[in-house]
C-alpha cells in the first residue's frame, strides 16, 4: 500500500529518546494558522520556489517532457540553480520500511526508534500501521494532533510507545478559529490517551496572544493534569515557508 | 585581576613590550664561513640573551615574546643555492614535529644536557640564561611564587603541576624562538596528569585550582601566535592530543583531560587545539564531555580513532609502541613524538584533477566505464610518480635544541621519515565519475562529446543538465553504493600509486585523506567539473561531501564515509560535519550528538570534525549562498536550509545569534 510522505528526517532533536528517524507524513486536517510545516497540510504533491533565490532566467516556463512537471505549470529539471523542487513523494510501505530499516542498520545500538510526524500522521494511519507492521521491534512515537476518529486513535496509540499530543487551546471557538477545527475529538481522544497508561507528553505551542495567553494555559493545566506538559516557545521563522508554496503566513 | 589578564592578552596590550632587532645575521655568518649548526646555535643564544623578561600583574605562566621578528641565518645568494642542490620543504625547517618534551619536564634540564651535542649543551645553557632572567625579574618585583619556581626548573625536573606547566611554556617557547614552527604539544594529559594527581593527594592543589591553572597555561599559547609562521591566521600547529591508549591498552583519559576539555571551553580561544583519542570502548561519558568543548563553536576537539588508526600506522612500518603513542602535526596528520620525523603535509594529489585529465584525454575512446575508470586511475599514478619524482635531497635547517629534544636523528637518519601525501576533493571526483557511469555509459543518455563541451563551457548552454548532474546524479554522503563504491576505488587507487614507494630518506609514503589549503588551489586548477560542480567552485574540505550535494542528514554522511578503506590512506584527514550552534542548546542534542560521534567511531570512521556554525559564517553564507547549501539552522520544531530562507529570516537568524554571543 501506497502513502504519501514529504520528508524522512534522519536525525531529529525533540522528538523522542536516541537517534531517530522521523517520518513526515502528508495531510493535515487541521489549518493551525501558526503552522510551521505548510508543506506538510494538502495531502497530494506541491511544487516549493525558493524564489529569494531566483534570478529571473525563465528557464522554467519552457514546455517539458517530464511527467513529473505535468501538473505545474513549470519545468522543475530546467533551473540551473535547483530553487525548483516537488514536496511530497508517494511510496509504498515497505519501501519507507526498508529505508528506515537502513538507517537502523548503520546506527546500530545507538538508533533510538522511529517518530512519525506530520502533517498529521492519523490522516493515513492504515499506511503508518502498514509501514510499522514490517519493521523490527523499535521504540515508536507519534507527534499528533490528537484530531482522529476515536477508532482509530486507539488503534494506532496501541502500537506506539510514545505519544506526543498537541492541545493548543482549551475554549473550542477559539480552536475552530485558529485551527479550523473544534477540540471535542481531541480532547475526548485526549482522555482516553490519559487512561490508557501509554507514556505520552502533551505540548502547546505558545503563539503570542493566542495559545499563550494566561487564561488558556490555565485552562489547558487543568485538562493535563498529571500528564507531562511541554510548553514549546514560538519563533518567528514559522512563516519562512509560507512563500515558497506560494501561501500566504497570515500571523505575519 | 584574573579577568583583566585575559583582557590585557586579548586586546593585544602585551604587544607594547615589543620591539623589532635589525641584526643582518645572514652577512655576518656569511662573512665567516659559519656553519649552519653554528649559525643556528648563535642565533639562539643571541635571541635569548635579547629577549626581556615581563612579567603581567595575576599571570601564573609566564614568558612573552619580546622580540617580535627572527632575523635569517643565510643570505638570499645562499638561499638560492641550497635550493639549486636540495628539496626545501616549506620554510626549510623540520616542522610538525612533537618534541618529547615529558621527559626533560621530569629530568630537567640539566640532566638532558649530559647526552646533548655540542650545539645541544650551548642551547640549554641559552635556555637558562633566558629562565635566569625571569628569575631575577619575579625577585625584583616580589613574585615570591615565581621565585621558588624558577629556582628549581629549568635546571631541574618539575616537582608540581605548576611547576610542570612553566617548564612546558619554557621548552615550547624556546623551540619557537629558535626557528621552528608547527611546534605541536602532544599527548599532554599523558605525561603531566601523575604531577596534578600527586598534588591533589598531597592537598597542595584543589580541582578548581587546577582547572583556573589550566586556563593561564592555555592562555599563555595565544600570547605569542601571531609572530608564528602559516600559511593563515591560527595556522600555527599548537595541536594538544587527549586520551588515547597507552602502550597497553589501557584507556589514558583522566581528570586532566576532563579539565583540558573544560579550560579550552571556558577560554574560547583558538589555541591550543583540543584532539582527543576514542576507540569503541570508550564511553559515551567521555563523547557528552567532549561534546560541550564542541558546542562552543571552536571546533573543537577533533576525534581521531585508536582502533583504525593504530593497526595501520603498524601497517605501514611503525612499531606497535610508536604506533600507540600517534598524536597529531598541525592539523590532523598523525605523527610520533619523540620518535617520528615524518614530513607529513609535502605534498597533495588532487583527485578532481586526475578526472578532469581523464575526460579530456580517455573518455572519447573508452567502451567502457571500467575503461575510463582505468584511465583515471593511470592518471593517478602519473601524478603520484610526478609528485614523488620530485622529491629529492631533502634539507633541514638543523635546529639544536629540537634536536636535543627528540629521541632520534631528525636531520634524515633516524628512526622514522615518512612522508605524506593528501588528497584532495574525493566527492568531486567520486561524484563525477558517479554521473558519468550513470547517464554517458549505463543509461547512455548523455553523449560523451556533449558532456566534455557541457563542462568546457561551464554549462552555460546547458541549464537542464547542469540541474541533473547537479541535484539528481548519485552523490557521495547518501550512503549509496553506486559512488560509495568509487570513492572507495579512488581511495585505493591512490594508496596503490603510492605503496611500496621509498622516499629520498629511505621512508615510505603515505596516502591521506586531508586537503589542507589544496581544496581551494586545486579546485582553480581545473574548470567546471561532472558533478555539476561550476568554474571556481571549492571542493569540500578534507575528506568530506560536496558543497552542493544534496545530502540525507549526517547519519548517510557517516555510513558513505566509513565505508572507504581509509586505513589505507592514514595520513590524515577528517570527516568534517557541521552542525548549528542551536543543535547543542540542550542536553538532547548534547546526547545525540554524542552519540553519533560515537557511532561513527564503532562504524570504523578514522578521524572526525564538528563544527558548530556561527555567525560570521552566516554572514559569508548570505554572501556567497551557493557555497553554503548544506548549512542548516534549526528554527523552532523545524530545521531549514539557512541559504533557502528569505533575508528578512535570515537576518532574523543572525540576529538571534548576536545574543547568544
Amino acid at each position: 500500500m501506497k502513502g504519501i510522505i514529504f520528508d524522512v528526517k534522519e536525525m531529529a532533536l525533540h522528538d523522542g529518546p536516541g537517534i531517530r528517524t522521523t517520518v513526515f507524513l502528508k495531510g493535515c486536517p487541521l489549518r493551525c494558522k501558526w503552522c510551521h510545516n505548510p508543506e506538510g497540510l494538502h495531502q497530494a504533491s506541491e511544487l516549493m520556489f525558493k524564489y529569494s533565490l531566483c534570478k529571473g532566467c525563465n528557464r522554467c516556463r519552457k514546455e517539458c517532457e517530464h511527467p513529473e512537471c505535468k501538473p505545474f505549470a513549470r519545468c522543475v529539471r530546467a533551473c540551473p540553480e535547483g530553487l525548483l523542487q516537488i514536496v511530497g513523494e508517494s511510496i509504498e510501505a515497505t519501501e519507507l520500511a526498508a529505508r528506515i530499516e537502513d538507517g537502523a542498520k548503520i546506527l546500530g545500538d545507538s538508533f533510538g526508534g522511529v517518530t512519525f510526524s506530520g502533517g498529521e500522521p492519523l490522516m493515513q494511519w492504515k499506511f503508518l500501521l502498514e509501514t510499522v507492521k514490517m519493521l523490527g521491534k523499535y521504540h515508536l512515537a507519534i507527534e499528533t494532533s490528537g484530531h482522529a476518529e476515536k477508532s482509530v486513535f486507539r488503534e494506532v496509540l496501541e502500537k506506539m510507545d510514545l505519544v506526543m499530543m498537541d492541545i493548543k487551546l482549551a475554549d473550542p471557538e477559539a480552536h475552530k478559529y485558529y485551527t479550523g477545527v473544534d477540540n471535542s475529538l481531541i480532547l475526548s481522544n485526549l482522555k482516553e490517551l490519559q487512561a490508557s497508561g501509554k507514556p505520552h507528553i502533551i505540548r502547546t505551542p505558545l503563539i503570542p496572544g493566542i495559545t499563550d495567553t494566561e487564561e488558556n494555559l490555565r485552562r489547558i493545566e487543568c485538562i493535563v493534569g498529571d500528564s507531562k506538559w511541554e510548553r514549546l516557545p514560538y519563533n518567528k521563522l514559522a512563516g519562512a515557508k509560507y512563500g515558497m508554496l506560494g501561501l500566504k503566513y497570515e500571523l505575519d | 585581576m584574573k579577568n583583566e589578564l585575559y583582557r590585557f592578552i586579548l586586546n593585544k596590550e602585551h604587544h607594547q613590550y615589543r620591539r623589532r632587532i635589525d641584526w643582518n645575521l645572514a652577512a655576518e655568518y656569511c662573512a665567516l664561513g659559519l656553519s649552519p649548526d653554528e649559525r643556528m646555535s648563535d642565533r639562539f643564544s643571541r635571541m635569548c640573551r635579547e629577549e626581556r623578561a615581563v612579567i603581567l600583574p595575576g599571570e601564573q605562566i609566564v614568558l612573552i615574546r619580546t622580540i617580535e621578528n627572527l632575523p635569517d641565518i643565510f643570505t638570499e645568494g645562499e638561499w638560492t643555492e641550497i635550493k639549486e642542490n636540495h628539496y626545501i620543504h616549506e620554510l626549510g625547517y623540520h616542522s610538525n614535529l612533537a618534541p618529547d618534551y615529558y621527559s626533560t619536564i621530569a629530568s630537567g634540564l640539566l640532566a638532558k644536557r649530559e647526552f646533548a651535542d655540542e650545539y645541544g649543551k650551548r642551547a640549554i645553557d641559552s635556555v637558562i640564561a633566558l629562565a635566569d632572567q625571569y628569575l631575577e625579574e619575579a625577585k625584583r618585583i616580589g613574585r615570591d611564587d615565581l621565585v621558588e619556581i624558577f629556582t628549581r626548573i629549568p635546571r631541574y625536573g618539575a616537582r608540581t603541576f605548576r611547576e610542570a606547566l612553566q617548564f612546558f611554556r619554557i621548552l615550547h617557547f624556546a623551540l619557537w624562538l629558535e626557528g621552528n614552527y608547527h611546534v605541536t604539544v602532544g599527548r599532554f594529559d599523558k605525561h603531566i596528569y601523575p604531577y596534578l594527581k600527586n598534588d591533589m593527594e598531597k592537598g597542595i592543589i584543589t580541582e578548581d585550582e587546577a582547572l583556573d591553572l589550566l586556563c593561564d597555561f592555555f592562555l599563555s599559547f595565544n600570547k605569542d601566535s601571531d609572530l608564528y609562521p602559516g600559511v593563515q591566521q591560527g595556522d600555527n600547529g599548537q595541536s594538544m592530543m587527549l586520551g588515547g591508549v597507552d602502550e597497553n591498552g589501557n584507556e589514558v583519559f583522566n581528570l586532566l583531560s576532563a579539565l583540558c576539555l573544560k579550560a579550552s571551553a571556558r577560554n574560547k580561544m583558538i589555541d591550543p587545539k583540543i584532539n582527543l583519542r576514542v576507540n569503541k570502548n570508550t564511553d559515551i561519558e567521555i563523547f557528552k564531555q567532549a561534546t560541550e568543548l564542541t558546542r562552543c563553536g571552536l571546533g573543537f576537539p577533533q576525534y581521531s580513532n585508536d582502533d583504525v588508526v593504530i593497526p595501520a600506522l603498524e601497517a605501514l612500518g611503525y612499531e606497535h609502541k610508536d604506533a600507540t603513542d600517534y598524536t597529531v602535526a598541525a592539523c590532523w596528520e598523525f605523527i610520533i613524538p619523540a620518535v617520528g620525523a615524518d614530513i607529513a603535509n609535502i605534498a597533495a594529489l588532487s583527485y578532481p584533477k586526475a578526472v578532469d585529465i581523464a575526460l579530456h584525454t580517455a573518455l572519447l575512446s573508452s567502451e567502457t566505464y571500467a575503461d575510463f575508470f582505468n584511465a583515471v586511475k593511470t592518471e593517478i599514478e602519473k601524478e603520484s610518480e610526478r609528485i614523488c619524482s620530485s622529491i629529492n635531497n631533502v634539507w633541514f635547517v638543523p635546529s639544536p635544541l629540537m634536536r636535543t629534544l627528540m629521541n632520534t636523528d631528525i636531520s634524515g637518519k633516524g628512526k622514522y621519515h615518512n612522508f605524506g601525501i593528501h588528497g584532495t576533493g574525493i566527492a568531486t571526483a567520486s561524484d563525477s565519475l558517479a554521473a558519468i557511469k550513470k547517464y554517458v555509459f549505463e543509461d547512455k543518455s548523455i553523449d560523451k562529446g556533449s558532456l566534455i563541451t557541457a563542462v568546457d563551457s561551464n554549462f552555460e548552454n546547458d541549464p537542464e543538465l547542469l540541474n541533473l548532474l547537479r541535484y539528481h546524479s548519485p552523490k557521495l554522503g547518501n550512503n549509496d553504493d553506486f559512488v560509495d563504491s568509487i570513492a572507495t576505488e579512488l581511495l585505493d587507487a591512490f594508496a596503490d600509486s603510492l605503496s611500496g614507494r621509498v622516499n629520498c630518506l629511505g621512508g615510505v609514503y603515505r596516502a591521506g585523506t586531508g586537503s589542507a589549503m589544496y581544496y581551494l588551489w586545486h579546485a582553480n586548477e581545473i574548470g567546471a567539473s561532472p558533478d555539476g560542480r561550476r568554474l571556481g567552485e571549492p571542493f569540500g574540505t578534507n575528506f568530506s561531501v560536496s558543497l552542493f550535494a544534496r545530502i540525507h542528514g549526517p547519519i548517510s554522511v557517516i555510513a558513505s564515509m566509513t565505508k572507504p578503506h581509509v586505513e589505507r590512506a592514514i595520513n590524515g584527514g577528517p570527516l568534517t560535519l557541521e552542525f548549528h550552534s542551536s543543535v547543542f542548546d540542550d542536553v538532547d542534542g548534547i546526547e545525540k550528538i554524542a552519540m553519533l560521534v560515537k557511532r561513527y567511531v564503532a562504524l570504523g570512521g578514522h578521524q572526525l570534525q564538528l563544527n558548530t556554525v556561527n555567525k560570521e559564517v552566516l554572514l559569508e553564507a548570505q554572501k556567497n549562498p551557493e557555497a553554503y547549501r548544506n548549512l542548516i539552522v534549526r528554527i523552532w520544531g523545524w530545521s531549514a536550509y539557512f541559504v533557502e530562507l528569505s533575508p528578512e529570516y535570515q537576518n532574523h537568524v543572525i540576529a538571534r545569534q548576536e545574543y547568544s554571543v
